[in-house]
């Protein structure tokens, strides 16, 4: 071979690499949903996480149905079952279509340990209409291992398995109230820290309906005082 | 590429006949610089061709080190149909049909088949739970850890309840296995003596909520408890 000609032939090799990198870059770097999210991804902790806190939504608003015939209540907690086990679905879904385990790789609540897109660590990125968290903190809302915002403890739920009539009202109502603050809180951290636009358009969902029902749950409550 | 000025000859023309001419001399030194100078091209023509093939095999080596990192930097990824689970038994063709009263389940303890109509609260048990409800949550992607009593420690219940998963798993006592403990998954089965064994939690990952079961997902609370519900 020639110099010349193994020249041309290294000049071509160099230039199909560059514009394989090139190409491949501007692809990844242009169009984030193009990467399916993987087993560590704030995507699949929020879907793993979020499961489990509908899970125990769906079961709350089962047992107030049996333990009450008020028809506002019992509506209020059809309609959360279904929605929220509609929802945790979903989320299964994509774990199953993004290849990843439905198992947690890490634990709970790693994800929101997570900076968001603006590089922020603290839980405050809805307008910081929370409670004061000590003033300027930079500190993580949470850290990886906590239980998730909002959810009942054992005993709540083995107390609401024993009220009847407006007592038991009363506490699901409480108990819902902070669980979908809870999932609130959960959604918008997602929010700030994911581009996907399914999960980005499940948790908007999530937000509108969760706000609404947390207003009118709220009346219901002040009814039953 | 100066040379230095060679000193004229003073004298053109004497000592002719004993040596070499001038002109002589003179042809022999040029033939000399000339061969020199084709050297020195030969040289450094090659020189420039190894250069640019090392810097081509170099650059293609760097290119081709990006490019595998661009490709493979994504978040990582774990499939669970490639997790092998060492030493995982697994069973196909299981029915699940709703039945009253006990069933005879080939396997101890049972990985799926028949079972009963309402399925059991998933939790920490410190009594043996009936097979029948147990085998719905496995339906509904459960995982049901089981030890025999007599041939595990306190310590080794304790870990074996730390390690269970929240929800969507049950742990219960079973006297009578062949091995100290097991835990089970619709069509799966993996038997162990140590609760750190790796294969446990490969397990877990692979088959819990895992679509092998034909409902995953489906309610693991809102049914009945077994005897001695701790959580």
């Amino acid at each position: 071979m020639t110099a010349s000609r193994l020249r041309l032939v290294i000049a071509a090799v160099l230039t199909a690499a560059v514009v394989l990198v090139v190409g491949v870059a501007i692809g990844r770097l242009s169009s984030p949903t193009a990467v399916v999210p993987g087993t560590d991804s704030v995507e699949a902790g929020f879907s793993r996480d979020m499961q489990v806190h509908h899970e125990q939504a769906v079961e709350m608003s089962m047992l107030v149905r049996d333990r009450t015939d008020d028809p506002e209540v019992r509506t209020m907690a059809y309609d959360i079952a279904t929605a929220q086990a509609q929802q945790a679905g979903q989320m299964f879904a994509w774990l199953q279509v993004w290849g990843v385990p439905q198992a947690p790789s890490e634990p709970t609540m790693t994800w929101m340990t997570r900076p968001t897109l603006d590089g922020d660590f603290a839980g405050h990125e809805h307008g910081a209409t929370g409670e004061p968290s000590g003033g300027a903190s930079t500190a993580p809302a949470h850290v990886p291992g906590d239980p998730m915002p909002g959810l009942a403890g054992a005993d709540d739920l083995r107390l609401l398995g024993q009220l009847d009539g407006v007592e038991a009202e009363r506490l699901w109502l409480e108990l819902m109230i902070a669980h979908h603050r809870g999932g609130v809180e959960m959604a918008e951290a997602v929010e700030a820290r994911t581009r996907d636009r399914e999960v980005l358009a499940l948790a908007a969902g999530m937000i509108t309906t969760q706000d609404s029902e947390i207003a009118a749950m709220e009346d219901m409550l002040a009814e039953r005082s | 590429m100066a040379e230095p000025r060679r000193p004229r000859p003073t004298t053109p023309g004497t000592g002719g006949a004993q040596g070499p001419t001038v002109k002589q001399q003179r042809d022999a030194r040029r033939q000399e610089k000339l061969a020199a100078l084709k050297r020195e091209q030969a040289r450094a023509k090659r020189n420039r061709v190894l250069g640019i093939a090392a810097a081509g095999v170099a650059g293609v080596a760097v290119l081709g080190l990006v490019v595998t990192y661009v490709v493979t930097s994504g978040e990582p990824r774990q499939d669970p149909a490639s997790i092998d689970v060492a030493g995982v038994q697994t069973f196909d063709d299981l029915t699940a049909n709703h039945v009253a009263g006990t069933v005879d389940y080939e396997q101890t303890p049972p990985v799926g088949g028949d079972h009963a109509a309402i399925w059991m609260n998933c939790g920490v048990y410190s009594e043996p739970v009936p097979d029948e409800n147990a085998v719905h949550d496995l339906e509904h992607g459960a995982v049901w850890f089981t030890y025999d009593p007599d041939q595990v420690s306190e310590q080794q219940i304790d870990d074996l309840r730390a390690l269970a998963p929240d929800t969507y798993s049950v742990v219960s006592p079973y006297p009578g296995m062949e091995t100290p403990m097991a835990v089970s998954a619709w069509g799966a089965q993996l038997t162990f003596d140590e609760v750190d064994d790796p294969a446990v939690a490969d397990f877990v990952t692979k088959y819990w909520k895992s679509t092998n079961a034909p409902e995953p997902g489906a309610a693991c609370t809102g049914g009945i408890d077994g005897p001695g519900r701790l959580s």
